[in-house]
């Protein structure tokens, strides 16, 4: 039942604000989300943590017998970490809009909760049907949040988003079909349950499953976004509300990896074997790539969108090193990833709604001004460079660990497992650090430390032209304090505790998830023995049917 | 001795058995586990003060009670030695696999990356923790004064809580039982250093020392992650005790110790030369020297204890822990000796040329560094501990009385702009105690500095192949001699004269200069603009600028008295124990840990100093432990006779000394040093130019092609939606093109998949 009601109780509420008057949307809101987020929280203390790798509260309602058609919800641990961690975002997305979001209130959290409903859904799904289907609806409240609440440039940003996500999830949709249709094939009997798909798929022939890998990634890797198929990022979180902002970094983008990890492995564990190397080299491109792209970045909130490739790179390349290591790291990232660049989207948030401009050139030394906020700043912005003791390194460490495993290299070692990538990846990767470093130092030296700058005539809360009736309240942005109020404070703290916790003591997440990824490591090992044919007797790989 | 300490070591190897836990933690390690925990209660007591806006010194002396603690529990443990000690506070990264049955039977092995919140607790352990927390707690009460320009606005709480976080990031680094807490350590060291060089953080030029220091930092610490995963993934273990009594890493010992290198695989050898770019960039060697010079833009108590007595020795740490590793590799101690003396001459060079004393004391440091790094490269770990233990003393000591100075002159470092400092009322104790640490730096006869050099002197000079070291750092000690008395005499001796800093230090006012940071010529002084400086002295306290030099308080003079006096109670220490006139103490404490020699009788390993082996280098064919005392003490003192002749015999003024004569005979290369040797422009056109104009090259990448790319597939659909239905965006015929196209692509994946 937990489950249906992470589903249903933001949907409800949305429900709930449309109805009511303008002015008690954000409250009804922000119930919503906390009511989600004390079930959410029931629920990590209430699962069988011994049984981590089985789908809990688990549901399942027939639709359509004839073609196996069913509704089914379960969560393993990697699904309840990833549903808790949509609903920590949730109230922090709402406090934070609180008085960035002026107009039309009502159809601002009536989406907002409406996504984060797909969202829950997606991680809850046990079938392919309801999973496709969350996974393709979180589009539509998200192309809304953009399009409607975004900056200057929104409808561009909203329809670029969609269209992209949207081709790529559809030739993913392909990839799950055929999925399917070979399973009937094999069994002459129509199953959309994830358990009796992976059974079957891990049949398919080499070469089916390379095709079904590239559907897949199709649409998971724009998701996540993976170099090459990034470019929507940048635009999209620099247009995007505060709230869609966080809600994109901290959730979306690990659709795409929770897509990969949920599929692509189990479904194509040959071919992923066999790509790893590819999809390692692209992970790599994209940290290093995207890591220098944001040291040459104006906008602050550009750069932190750039940051986030970067980030996800490492979360690919854990994933990909198909060793127990990669991939609790990938997970991990995906939780850190979330709660620290998520916390300084809404940082960015805040001297957006002071200052109207995220520019660099005009914004500088705000230490000074704001001594709290420019503490958060630092704090969030060490938790994503990744400094030991906080999030970002467990994970950062135990992706590039995992890679620096995966390797035939060290066959016979203590400390080795199969695989194709080893030390190059990790060192090159490893190089993403000091990037990190770079860019990251980069913004704090300019916005937070040196000499103050603020834009011209900043502080009298007007005459800033903010065009086509964009969602700035002039009104209550001047009523801000010059630093940050206890709103403010509030929502930020419970995000740098968990930061802080995650680094400190990660050791009940990472025994929490040994369960699901001990499961898929068991199934992706053929793929991660995979060792290319010597180059005379060229063959691949024997196929057990 | 070897076994001795294997079987400590073995015996700590089952965590649970030997080492107990967070409620039953072994005898003597509770008392460790009070470090971290009290330094980590200054963290929060001291951010509680930040929060709840205390204006007064009340952190500071919370910083003092918290170090001071910290420091008796470290003294209570050291007195009540009784062998290694292991406690386990915590788990914290505990990844576990294997275990599952195969289907063919057997079972594959359990895995685990272990790592603890645990404390190892050795002798090397203590000989750190006792120098590290003893002088926090002095320089903490030196900051308590030298800071309290700031005690008005929160920076004051916030010098301290980095203070604090530093002291409880080294305790981790210096105790932590496993590679992966080090490294905890090592990187919490380096947030706090760049907090606090970025401390005066309106000042340009200090948010750019503090970012090249986290950066360049940040290189080697990426070497040191990656030894970790190797030494991980070859041994299966981040635990010292594991690692050194593991049978194969054994094996590979026994291998090195009887010269077989051939049969260690590359990839062990491999490890050291990871772990070395960790300890070089940490420790500013040579070539990761470079961020160690600009951190001098932190306030001075900062640059004392991290820049010049602790945070820096980390890497000389690292590297002791590991000595057995690094002796697996045929290459990696030559090439750790080769990079100390290396960076020792050349900083030496460029602290020559300097005239801000701070940064001389900057190079200086480095330079000693370089030493140590030579002493643990021609195998005497305790000469390289010895000498990172009294380094400790006299370089605090050193940056310390800097700091008065700095403090007292509004800022003023140029060394052209004083004089006779020593002379002036009030500021004999200063004058008296940068005495005592020059002559120590200098490697004057007999003092601690000179017992702790000549060992590594000696050593290189004994240790077979390795006399050309022993030549560079001889020459070295010479001109560290002379850069040294170069300070001394100039600033503190000679003829009285001053000319004010350009930091007014926010006694007089701190609010006024709020936006712009650096308060530089106030309006009140414009008729006393600095461009008559020229000729005129402007005698000792006269109020031409109405400025007075204030002397030094209690708690600054008392912090330096004690640490003079330090300095030379340390001296006996060289003469008691097994190791009484080599190393003494501190040779006990070094040879009681992992960072011990091996045994002797293997050539390769022997420390040598019994003199009986054949190999046995030496000094212009006489026994270097026996000559060596002779030869360093005369090379120091001619150095201090030549920077008494160049730059306080016959001196009149503060700004020309005989040096300037000889200046034009030396050609372009006084300016070369001066402009150190031109090695940032180097990297900045080799490494960072490169960089930015990639990531520009990238961001038009981006813009125009791989986005170019995707915008031209969205022009299709949209041309197309156009031409067929004119009267419609263009928008929805995108999605019913795309869906089109979705499918047409599965049907594509279906029919080749059925062929």
């Amino acid at each position: 039942m937990a489950l249906l009601a992470l589903i249903l109780v933001p949907l409800l509420f949305a429900g709930y604000v449309a109805l009511r008057p303008e002015r008690e949307a954000k409250s009804i809101a922000l119930w919503g989300t906390l009511g989600a987020l004390g079930i959410s929280a029931w629920t990590l203390f209430d699962f069988d943590w011994g049984q981590s790798g089985v789908f809990q509260y688990a549901e399942s309602f027939s639709w359509v017998d004839a073609i196996g058609l069913r509704l089914s919800v379960g969560a393993d641990s990697v699904s309840l970490m990833l549903i808790a961690l949509t609903a920590f975002l949730g109230p922090v997305c709402v406090l934070c809009s609180r008085t960035a979001i002026t107009h039309r209130q009502r159809t601002f959290y009536a989406w907002l909760l409406v996504l984060q409903a797909a969202m829950t859904g997606v991680f809850a799904a046990r079938d392919l049907v309801l999973f496709y289907v969350c996974f393709e609806f979180t589009l539509i409240p998200m192309w809304v949040l953009i399009n409607l609440y975004g900056s200057t440039n929104r409808k561009k940003a909203a329809t670029k988003f969609f269209l992209y996500t949207f081709t790529g999830s559809l030739i993913a949709l392909a990839g799950l079909v055929y999925v399917v249709w070979f399973k009937w094939s094999v069994s002459q009997q129509w199953t959309f349950d994830l358990y009796e798909l992976q059974r079957t798929a891990a049949r398919m022939s080499s070469a089916e499953q390379a095709w079904v890998l590239l559907a897949l990634l199709a649409g998971f890797a724009v998701k996540v976004p993976l170099f090459p198929v990034h470019t929507w990022l940048p635009l999209a979180h620099t247009e995007a509300p505060t709230a869609g902002s966080v809600i994109l970094a901290g959730v979306l983008l690990k659709l795409g990896t929770y897509g990969i990890f949920r599929f692509a492995l189990p479904f194509c564990p040959l071919a992923i074997g066999e790509y790893a190397p590819l999809i390692a080299g692209l992970s790599i491109v994209g940290i290093v790539y995207a890591g220098l792209v944001c040291w040459v970045q104006t906008d602050v909130k550009k750069l932190v969108a750039y940051s986030s490739v970067a980030h996800l790179g490492f979360c690919v390349l854990g994933m990909v090193a198909l060793n127990d290591t990669g991939i609790t790291g990938s997970i991990l990232y995906m939780i850190n990833h979330g709660l620290s660049t998520g916390a300084l989207f809404v940082l960015i948030g805040m001297i957006y709604e002071r200052y109207h401009t995220r520019s660099m050139d005009e914004l500088g030394g705000l230490a000074a001004r704001m001594p709290v906020w420019s503490s958060f700043m630092v704090f969030f912005t060490m938790a994503s460079v990744g400094l030991p003791g906080l999030n970002g390194f467990v994970s950062e460490f135990l992706c590039l660990l995992g890679a620096f495993q995966a390797s035939h290299e060290w066959a016979g070692t203590p400390g080795g497992t199969p695989g194709r990538l080893g030390f190059v990846y990790a060192a090159v990767a490893g190089t993403g650090m000091i990037v990190a470093a770079i860019y990251l130092l980069y913004m704090v030296g300019r916005v937070v430390f040196g000499p103050l700058v603020e834009p011209h005539g900043h502080g009298n809360g007007s005459g800033h032209g903010h065009g086509n009736g964009a969602a700035h309240g002039n009104g209550d942005a001047a009523a801000l304090p010059r630093d940050l109020n206890w709103r403010e404070i509030g929502t930020l703290l419970p995000l740098a505790i968990a930061c802080v916790g995650l680094g400190v003591y990660p050791s009940p997440v990472i025994q929490g998830l040994r369960g699901p990824v001990a499961t898929t490591v068991a199934v992706t090992k053929e793929g991660a023995a995979y060792k290319p044919p010597a180059r005379a007797d060229a063959k691949p790989p024997e196929v057990s049917r | 001795m070897l076994s001795g300490i294997l079987n400590s070591l073995a015996a700590l190897m089952p965590a649970a058995e030997a080492g107990g836990d967070l409620l039953h933690p072994p005898k003597g390690a509770m008392l460790m586990l009070a470090v971290p925990v009290l330094t980590l209660v200054g963290v929060l007591a001291c951010t509680i003060c930040a929060v709840a806006r205390v204006r007064t010194k009340l952190p500071a002396w919370i910083s003092v009670a918290c170090l001071a603690g910290a420091f008796g529990c470290v003294l209570a443990t050291f007195l009540g030695y009784e062998g290694p000690r292991h406690a386990v506070g915590f788990e914290w990264i505990h990844l576990q696999w294997g275990g599952e049955t195969p289907r063919g039977g057997g079972q594959v092995p359990i895995r685990a990356l272990h790592a603890n919140f645990g404390l190892y607790v050795d002798t090397l352990t203590l000989l750190w923790m006792l120098f590290v927390t003893g002088l926090a707690t002095l320089i903490a009460l030196y900051a308590s004064e030298y800071m309290a320009g700031d005690v008005r606005t929160a920076g004051y709480s916030r010098f301290f809580v980095a203070f604090n976080l530093f002291v409880f990031s080294m305790s981790c680094l210096v105790m932590a039982d496993n590679l992966l807490l080090l490294y905890l350590g090592w990187e919490g060291v380096g947030l706090c250093s760049y907090l606090l060089i970025g401390y005066f953080y309106k000042k340009p030029s200090a948010v750019a020392a503090a970012k090249k220091a986290f950066i360049v930092n940040r290189i080697g610490d990426l070497g040191l992650a990656l030894g970790i995963m190797l030494i991980f993934v070859k041994f299966g273990t981040v635990e010292y005790a594991t690692l050194l009594a593991d049978s194969k890493f054994q094996g590979f010992l026994a291998a090195a110790t009887a010269g077989d290198f051939a049969s260690i695989p590359w990839d062990i050898q491999l490890i050291p030369a990871l772990l070395m770019i960790g300890a070089f960039g940490k420790s500013a060697q040579f070539p990761l020297y470079v961020w160690l010079p600009d951190a001098m833009e932190g306030p001075t108590p900062v640059s004392a204890l991290i820049h010049a007595a602790t945070m820096v020795t980390a890497g000389v740490f690292l590297i002791a822990r590991t000595f057995w590793v690094f002796q697996v590799s045929e290459y990696a101690l030559p090439i750790v000796a080769w990079i100390g003396a290396i960076t020792a001459l050349l900083a030496a060079t460029i602290g020559m040329a300097q005239f801000d004393i701070k940064r001389i004391m900057a190079y200086s440091t480095v330079s000693q560094l370089g030493y140590m790094f030579a002493g643990l490269g021609v195998m005497t770990s305790v000469g390289a501990a010895f000498h990172v233990f009294t380094h400790a003393f006299f370089k605090a000591l050193l940056f310390l009385a800097c700091g008065a100075v700095m403090h007292g002159f509004a800022g003023q470092l140029d060394l052209r702009k004083l004089s006779g400092v020593q002379k002036m009322p009030g500021w004999r104790i200063v004058g008296v105690t940068m005495l005592v640490g020059c002559l120590n730096l200098a490697g004057f006869p007999l003092l601690a500095g000179f017992w702790s050099k000549d060992m590594i002197l000696a050593q290189a000079f004994a240790e077979p192949g390795y006399s050309a070291v022993g030549w560079v750092l001889l020459l070295t000690a010479g001109l560290t001699a002379y850069y040294t008395f170069r300070v001394y005499f100039r600033v503190f001796v000679g003829p009285q004269h001053f000319e004010p800093g350009d930091e007014v230090h926010g006694h007089d006012d701190a609010h006024g200069h709020g936006d712009h940071g650096h308060a530089h010529a106030e309006p009140a002084h414009d008729g006393h603009g600095h461009g008559d400086h020229a000729g005129h002295a402007h005698g000792s306290g006269g109020g031409q600028h109405g400025f007075h030099p204030h002397p030094p308080g209690w708690a600054i003079n008392l912090v330096l008295v004690v640490l003079a006096i330090g300095a030379f109670a340390i001296i006996p220490l060289n003469f008691i124990g097994e190791h009484a006139g080599h190393g003494g103490w501190a040779a006990d404490m070094v040879h009681h840990s992992t960072a011990g020699p091996l045994p002797a009788g293997a050539g390769h390993a022997a420390e040598g100093h019994g003199g009986g082996h054949a190999e046995h280098g030496t000094f212009l064919g006489m026994d270097p432990h026996k000559v060596m005392y002779y030869v360093s003490g005369v090379v120091g003192i001619v150095g201090i006779g030549i920077a008494f002749v160049l730059h306080l015999a016959g001196r009149t003024e503060a700004a020309r000394s005989r040096a300037d004569g000889l200046l034009p005979a030396l050609g372009p290369i006084p300016g070369w040093a001066q402009h150190k040797w031109y090695v940032d422009e180097f990297y900045d056109f080799l490494i960072r130019t490169p960089l930015w104009v990639a990531a520009h090259l990238f961001h038009l990448v981006d813009k125009l092609i791989v986005d170019g790319l995707v915008n031209l597939f969205g022009f299709i659909p949209r041309a197309l939606g156009k031409a067929i239905r004119p009267s419609q965006s263009g928008v929805l015929h995108g999605y019913a093109l795309a869906m089109a196209g979705g499918v047409a692509f599965l049907l594509l994946i279906v029919l080749m998949a059925a062929l």
